[in-house]
């Protein structure tokens, strides 16, 4: 397995969605393990990939040889070039990280649907539609143009979709992901009018051609601008950035699995790395990238103070995944592509296992409100353990993985932007603070559901061996910063080596006047967690009500939705009633009606020329013969 | 010698009188007998050009005894037919065939 | 002895004009048709052709126009029969003999057969339809074009060729043996399903 041949990691669960679309039902077992298979091969396959990656390093550089890490062949050609789509393949630092994340996270949370989807009544057809999502998401990842980047992002979107909606006959599971695929479509469309823009000027969807023309100036700078800020909408809708995050604390109506593989570790970042795959295109539009910058800054903070106060375990980490996305946001904002994939590839360990870990909680009490839980530690110890590992991961204490990539992003916007700096550890410290009450309220203190308490327990190996090795990743992942590291695991250094902002490798270096503030104010944001929510009930509430107008505010997700709702309701709606009308009394009743009651009229004149007599049929019969004989006695002459 | 334009003269007229009779004419039966009228001019015509134009061919006058004996079979079909009519009707109007109308 | 019935006095009074009529229109044309051919002005034949001609048009024209069907097939008669002559003029003995036996006797028969099972004489006598005038326009229209387009045309000038009936039954079964049994087929599919046709379906309906 070469990089050249990496168009193999999508099409093979992109076989087994076929496979078990068709057959899951005559398969033993549903087919799961059709699909455990499938990607535990991908896994193999993208680690042997990324092993002839790390041969094709030279002098500290990625320098492969011409064509060794693409693939290409025309797709569609019209016009002998007028319009040509290739598919191709595209392999470096960034597809390396996404591949490598894609394709463990996707094995790691197979093996615990193994448990936690058991019984289902679609239990064949959810391996089914997730191998689809792993194909797609490969794809995305994976592919070098443009318009099979789109088709692997709707790919996405779609299995998204399917999954939020898997217990269609729930009415709130069906609007989520009604809500979920309409707004990211919202997003999608600006992605495609990005795609077009680009493709006008360039004539090629080619990513890295695109970038190479950009960087010779073949465009304007305003054309660029708006083409990218264009683009850049596609990954507003994926990642859940504001304006467009509303949909994804309502996809945690999906099976708790889904939320860990899609909307946590993979297709949630599809934005990101689309950012990151464009960003030197960026780097050109200052605008452009000041845009995705305080999008990212202002999502950042918004998300994490919603994931205060929400009371569903997963909504807290449907709020922490935006706030976090937001964080990569920004430093792909401040050019540090870098930071942003280490934050992604931590933050996909990290994160998935903390939605693991809740989906271990569900599956053991079958209630996800922080109401009816805690004290859960004496029940559940290990996904005790492992999830704290996860929420300190995602505090950013050292020496877990969240605090390298997170401290990483700190230091570029230290040295870049001292505000975006001070709103990031602020939000860090919220963060924290977060993180540490749905901790808490979980597994600690005393049970506040005895009934559900009583019937917890401990869930199977087959879902404690991902949530380990999750947790493993978790806490190591991040030491890939150190050259040391990343020389012990065959590459040229640590993370800053392999994958280069504007391609100048740069060596990890602990700055302590970051990181000792960042981690101070996580430790104690985390005190202060445990002073409100640690104990009784009562400190609690007085958090509550310390502002109740504050609170009611971020309950109420700052009126986002009502805001989006009355928007629906007053214009798209008055809009689609005008329509409607126009439609309805000018194309209806005027132009269809109108032409089927013309002939009907002429039609209900002229039946009386049917007399049903045959004479009269007869005289018309002659008088056509009179006529052609009149005529054939004039042309014979 | 009768030149060939008299033959061709009268079978014009036969041929046109029994259109009239056609077109005029209620009763199925007076129909079919200006149809016959009608066929018979044709034949006039038939052998008048096989007897002056080409009397080594012969097809001529094959026509005309075909005419003759498919004349001779369309009647007894439509008489079949005109009683028939006239059983389900008790007329033999073809105006009162009417019913295939609007 | 069976009383003798007289004819409804319908029938009787148009035969009797129409005979008068006949004969008053017909002996001045004869005389001046004898005195032509006494004069030399035309030959044998030609006599014989305009008196087929007269008799042919104005058998058909009786077809055509009078109200009463009997009389209406009596004329279609003399038609069948002016036309055997005319055939007979074109050299076609055999013709002439089929058109005789055929029309004059099966077809006739047939028809007036036809009358007689559809009761026609008991119909309200109103036998043209409402387009009548608009048939005599067509009528008139088709004849003067038909006249023009054979009229029009210049005819080589030679006589009919004389075609014996044995020499016809020869070449008749000799050349066109397959032609001939086809029309027999035809022929008698033809008259099999005029049977089906007008045979009643039900014993109900024949009995009444």
């Amino acid at each position: 397995m070469t990089m050249e041949q990496v168009w193999l990691l999508p099409a093979i669960p992109a076989g087994v969605f076929v496979i078990l679309s068709l057959f899951n039902r005559v398969l033993p077992r549903r087919g799961d393990f059709v699909a455990v298979l499938g990607m535990g091969t991908v896994v193999v396959l993208a680690v042997l990939a990324i092993a002839d990656f790390q041969g094709a390093f030279h002098d500290g550089h990625f320098a492969p040889a011409p064509g060794a890490n693409t693939y290409e062949f025309t797709w569609v050609n019209i016009g002998d070039g007028v319009l040509r789509i290739m598919f191709s393949t595209y392999f470096d630092a960034i597809t390396a990280v996404m591949v490598f994340v894609v394709s463990f996270v996707a094995l790691m949370v197979f093996l615990f649907s193994i448990g936690y989807m058991h019984g289902e009544e679609r239990y064949g057809w959810y391996f089914a539609v997730l191998s689809l999502f792993a194909g797609a998401m490969l794809l995305l990842v994976t592919t070098n143009s443009l318009i099979f980047l789109y088709l692997a992002w709707e790919g996405v979107g779609l299995t998204s979709y399917l999954l939020i909606g898997f217990y269609w006959e729930r009415q709130s599971a069906a609007e989520a992901a009604k809500k979920a695929f309409i707004t990211t479509r919202v997003g999608d469309v600006g992605f495609l009018i990005g795609i077009i823009l680009l493709w006008r000027v360039a004539g090629t969807f080619d990513i890295q051609e695109l970038i190479h023309l950009a960087e010779e100036g073949a465009f304007s700078e305003t054309y660029l601008t708006v083409s990218m800020i264009f683009l850049f909408m596609g990954a507003v809708g994926k990642s859940a950035q504001f304006p467009l995050h509303v949909w994804l604390p309502d996809a945690m109506e999906g099976p708790t699995p889904v939320s860990a593989l899609i909307h946590a570790a993979t297709m949630v970042v599809a934005g990101v790395y689309l950012v990151a795959r464009t960003l030197p295109i960026f780097d050109l539009v200052p605008i452009a990238q000041n845009f995705v910058l305080y999008t990212g800054l202002f999502t950042a903070v918004m998300a994490a103070t919603q994931g205060l106060v929400a009371n569903d375990i997963k909504r807290v980490l449907a709020y922490s995944t935006v706030s976090q996305l937001g964080f990569m946001f920004v430093a792909l904002g401040l050019g540090s592509v870098t930071a942003a994939m280490f934050h992604l590839l931590t933050h996909a360990f990290f994160k998935s296992l903390l939605f693991l870990g809740s989906g271990s909680v569900i599956h053991a009490t079958h209630q996800q409100e922080v109401e009816h839980l805690g004290g859960l530690w004496r029940k559940l110890p290990i996904t005790t353990v492992t999830f704290s590992i996860g929420s300190l991961a995602l505090a950013g204490i050292v020496p877990f993985a969240g605090f390298w990539s997170k401290d990483e992003i700190l230091l570029e916007a230290f040295e870049l932007n001292p505000f975006a700096y001070a709103v990031l550890a602020g939000t860090a410290a919220l963060t924290a603070l977060y993180t540490t009450r749905v901790v808490l309220l979980t597994f600690a203190g005393r049970p506040r559901d005895q009934h559900a308490y009583d019937h917890a327990h401990e869930s199977g190996p087959i879902m404690l061996l991902p949530l380990v090795l999750l947790a493993t990743l978790a806490l190591g992942s991040g030491f890939v910063a150190f050259d040391g590291v990343g020389r012990a695991l065959g590459f040229v250094g640590g993370i800053g080596q392999v994958v280069t902002s504007h391609g100048e490798p740069h060596s990890f270096a602990f700055h302590p006047n970051i990181a000792v503030p960042a981690t101070v104010l996580a430790l104690l944001a985390i005190g202060a967690g445990f002073e409100y929510w640690g104990g009784n009930a009562i400190r609690a509430e007085r958090a509550r009500q310390w502002a109740p107008e504050l609170h009611a505010l971020l309950v109420n997700r700052y009126y986002m939705d009502n805001l989006y709702q009355a928007f629906i309701d007053r214009v798209v709606l008055g809009l689609a009633g005008i329509v409607a009308r126009f439609e309805k009394s000018v194309v209806n009743e005027s132009g269809v009606d109108g032409g089927a009651q013309t002939l009907n009229w002429m039609g209900f004149r002229l039946k009386f020329l049917q007399t049903g007599r045959i004479p009269n049929y007869a005289l018309g019969m002659a008088l056509g013969v009179l006529v052609l004989s009149i005529f054939a006695l004039g042309g014979g002459e | 010698m009768i030149p060939i334009e008299n033959f061709l003269l009268l079978s014009a007229l036969l041929f046109a009188i029994g259109f009239y009779g056609v077109l005029a004419r209620r009763s199925a039966i007076l129909i079919l007998m200006s149809v016959e009228l009608m066929l018979a001019a044709v034949s006039i015509n038939f052998i008048a050009f096989a007897a002056y134009m080409d009397p080594e061919a012969f097809t001529g006058l094959i026509f005309a005894l075909f005419v003759i004996a498919i004349a001779a079979a369309e009647v007894g079909l439509a008489l079949g037919i005109v009683l028939r009519v006239f059983r389900e009707r008790r007329s033999s109007m073809v105006d009162d065939a009417s019913s295939l109308k609007w | 002895m069976q009383e003798r019935t007289a004819l409804p006095p319908q029938f009787d009074r148009p035969i009797m004009l129409g005979g008068l009529l006949a004969g008053a229109v017909a002996t001045p044309l004869l005389v001046v048709l004898v005195a032509l051919r006494v004069v030399g002005l035309i030959s044998s034949p030609e006599v014989v052709f305009w008196m087929a001609f007269g008799v042919v048009l104005a058998g058909a024209l009786g077809t055509v126009m009078l109200s009463n069907i009997v009389h209406a097939a009596l004329a279609l008669v003399f038609t069948l029969l002016g036309i055997a002559a005319i055939y007979l003029l074109l050299g076609q003995e055999f013709l002439a003999l089929a058109q005789v036996l055929v029309y004059g006797g099966g077809v006739t028969i047939l028809i007036v057969f036809g009358l007689m099972l559809t009761n026609a004489t008991e119909d309200p006598i109103v036998s043209d339809g409402a387009q009548k005038p608009f048939a005599f326009g067509v009528g008139i229209l088709l004849a003067l074009v038909f006249a023009v387009a054979l009229l029009g045309h210049h005819w080589p000038a030679v006589g009919p060729a004389v075609i014996s009936g044995a020499e016809f039954g020869e070449r008749l079964f000799g050349e066109y043996t397959l032609a001939i049994l086809t029309v027999g087929v035809l022929l008698d599919i033809a008259l099999s399903g005029a049977l089906l046709i007008a045979r009643p379906d039900s014993p109900e309906e024949s009995a009444e």
